[in-house]
């Protein structure tokens, strides 16, 4: 069986803080009499977090429950449908700013692995949910150079492993940027479609409903990085989706993390340049 | 006897009164040991025996954890394991509270008979059985006992989600992953006013149910906070669940009625904060493609 003549027969256990080998031997039970942190953090990450100099606060969430208004598009009309785009974007920027507003209670720098959810009610189809969750961080020496804009924690979805990689490419996160746009795509008149039977055509009318669409919800994104002051926004995803809306309606909606060079250049940790490999064993 | 008459049953009566009563005595020390929280003897026999090495060492674990035996002194002991089934009634959260922490205690009570420093590996099973109801399950739990070379026999082992790898991984880093933390939380909101706007054409927030999910969230995230600080000195929640629903007013009592839920499970680890890590990782760059994916969405409906 293992000897039991102290620590100093396996060095592996060199690392560990003492309370936490004491509590391998049983001689503690309890956790810290100081602060505790939450986080949906994976173990990855929240090494990687570490490694970058950072500690987790707490997990922050904000709700916001909404009811969508009724807009009709023209049936023959592409047109946005504005007061549905008003109403995504507003319910997900209350959900944001609450969650916001828990990070600063908690005198975070940030927040990292923000994850956005709308989910749709089961007993109204009017009334949408959203959540925005996600882990409050803090630089662990308090520099003050990793703020988002005005102040505020900064806000980024981008993962534990991500955000090391970030700091290393000599950028910080400022805030999770978004564009919302609902539109409404026309319907085809009967002696249009009648018109184009057995014919190979393009359809111009769904072609710019589509390419308005998203063009809309993309400006409005670049928009919001421009004003929180971003020089780039990395990670962008363009989601194409229905929230069980009549037929023909259409949300896209656009998010990244906006970024901007670290100022501090005595912040700015080594690059890191890749090691190119090939893996043999599939 | 015969294989075939085993098989059908036709067992001659010493037998099978003989099997009878040995399972009466093996039903009647389960009963004994859950009732006085502890291990029914036979148990206690297999793990003191598994600890001896007159039985062999089990593992969950993975052959690759098997490295961590020589690199770190992390060696296999056996197989432990704990279940509760509960009946949860309407509190589904408080089950999956109770339920697990009661099949975690005895699966700890396993681990520490061996000895063992800590439990790697942990895996979890929530089964429901057809034909008992909607409101109970079996939460289960079962990982495997190690002992660490170089340290002391523990009074309680720690409980770790993670395998024997990562757990020396996480060693090496000044990090203990030390059991399982839940947060659950429900509530019921009734409500005279016209909460969910029903019947309304406009955009609205609908405030007061925005703040009653966000106090359930909180007082769940709050709970969870609680939970790990028993234990360690943080908690890594990976799963989160939450739900809004609504009940059906009645006739005697015409108010809206919702229940919000909310319920967070992790890790709970114990770390130094503050403490800087270096892990001297490695970037690299992998030239192996992902499988080709269709442009296309072929069942999605766009439009």
């Amino acid at each position: 069986m293992a000897d039991e003549t102290g620590t100093q027969a396996n060095p592996a256990l060199a690392g560990l803080p003492k309370h936490a080998l004491e509590r391998l031997q049983g001689l503690r039970e309890a956790g810290q009499s100081g602060g505790i942190f939450t986080s949906d953090l994976s173990v990855n990450e929240f090494l990687m977090v570490r490694e970058a100099g950072f500690e987790p606060l707490g997990l922050v969430v904000g709700s916001c429950i909404y009811h969508v208004g009724i807009q009709y598009g023209s049936w023959a009309q592409n047109q946005e449908l504005n007061v549905i785009s008003q109403a995504m974007y507003q319910a997900r920027e209350l959900a944001m700013t609450r969650m916001e507003q828990e990070a600063l209670a908690l005198m975070a720098d940030g927040v990292v692995g923000v994850r956005l959810e709308v989910k749709r009610l089961g007993w109204d189809s009017d009334i949408l949910e959203f959540m925005a969750i996600g882990t409050a961080i803090s630089h662990s020496a308090g520099h003050p150079g990793f703020k988002g804009p005005k102040g505020m924690p900064f806000t980024s979805d981008l993962s534990g492993q991500d955000f090391w990689m970030l700091l290393r490419a000599g950028h910080r996160p400022l805030a999770m940027v978004m564009g919302s746009c609902v539109y409404h795509v026309a319907h085809q008149g009967v002696f249009k479609s009648m018109g184009n039977v057995g014919r190979n055509v393009e359809i111009t009318q769904f072609t710019q409903a589509m390419y308005d669409a998203r063009e809309l919800a993309m400006e409005r994104m670049q928009n919001e990085a421009k004003e929180a002051g971003a020089d780039g926004v990395v990670g962008v995803q363009l989601h194409e989706g229905s929230h069980n809306w009549q037929p023909h309606v259409i949300e896209f909606f656009a998010v990244g993390t906006a970024v901007k060079p670290i100022e501090d250049k005595a912040l700015i940790p080594e690059p890191a340049s890749p090691q190119i490999v090939i893996p043999v064993n599939d | 006897m015969s294989l075939l008459g085993r098989v059908l049953g036709q067992n001659s009566d010493p037998d099978r009164q003989q099997h009878q009563a040995q399972q009466l005595a093996r039903n009647q020390a389960w009963d004994t040991a859950l009732t006085n929280q502890t291990l029914p003897d036979f148990v206690k026999q297999r793990l003191t025996d598994t600890k001896s090495g007159k039985l062999p060492w089990v593992s969950t674990g993975s052959v690759g954890a098997l490295l961590a035996q020589r690199s770190h002194g992390i060696h296999p002991l056996g197989m432990v394991s704990g279940n509760c089934w509960y009946h949860y009634g309407y509190s589904w959260t408080r089950g999956h509270y109770d339920g697990w922490h009661t099949a975690i205690d005895r699966m700890r009570q396993e681990a520490t008979l061996m000895g063992a420093n800590a439990v790697v590996d942990v895996k979890m099973t929530a089964t429901r059985m057809e034909g008992t109801g909607e409101d109970q399950m079996d939460y289960a739990v079962l990982g495997t006992a190690v002992r660490i070379a170089g340290l002391a026999t523990p009074r309680t082992p720690v409980i770790a989600t993670v395998s024997a790898l990562e757990f020396a991984r996480l060693m090496e880093s000044g990090i203990l992953p030390v059991g399982l933390a839940i947060g659950a939380h429900y509530n019921w909101h009734y409500s005279y006013r016209n909460a969910s706007g029903q019947g309304t054409w406009w955009n609205q927030e609908l405030r007061e149910l925005s703040d009653f999910m966000t106090d359930i969230r909180r007082a769940a995230i709050g709970q969870l906070a609680s939970d790990a600080a028993r234990i360690g000195t943080g908690v890594l929640a990976r799963v989160q669940f939450s739900e809004l629903l609504r009940g059906e007013s009645t006739e005697n009592d015409p108010r809206q009625r919702f229940l919000g839920r909310h319920i967070a499970f992790g890790t709970a680890v114990l770390h130094e904060p503050g403490r800087h890590i270096s892990l001297k990782l490695k970037p690299v760059f992998s030239v192996s493609d992902g499988k080709m994916t269709p442009v296309m969405p072929t069942e999605k409906e766009i439009i």
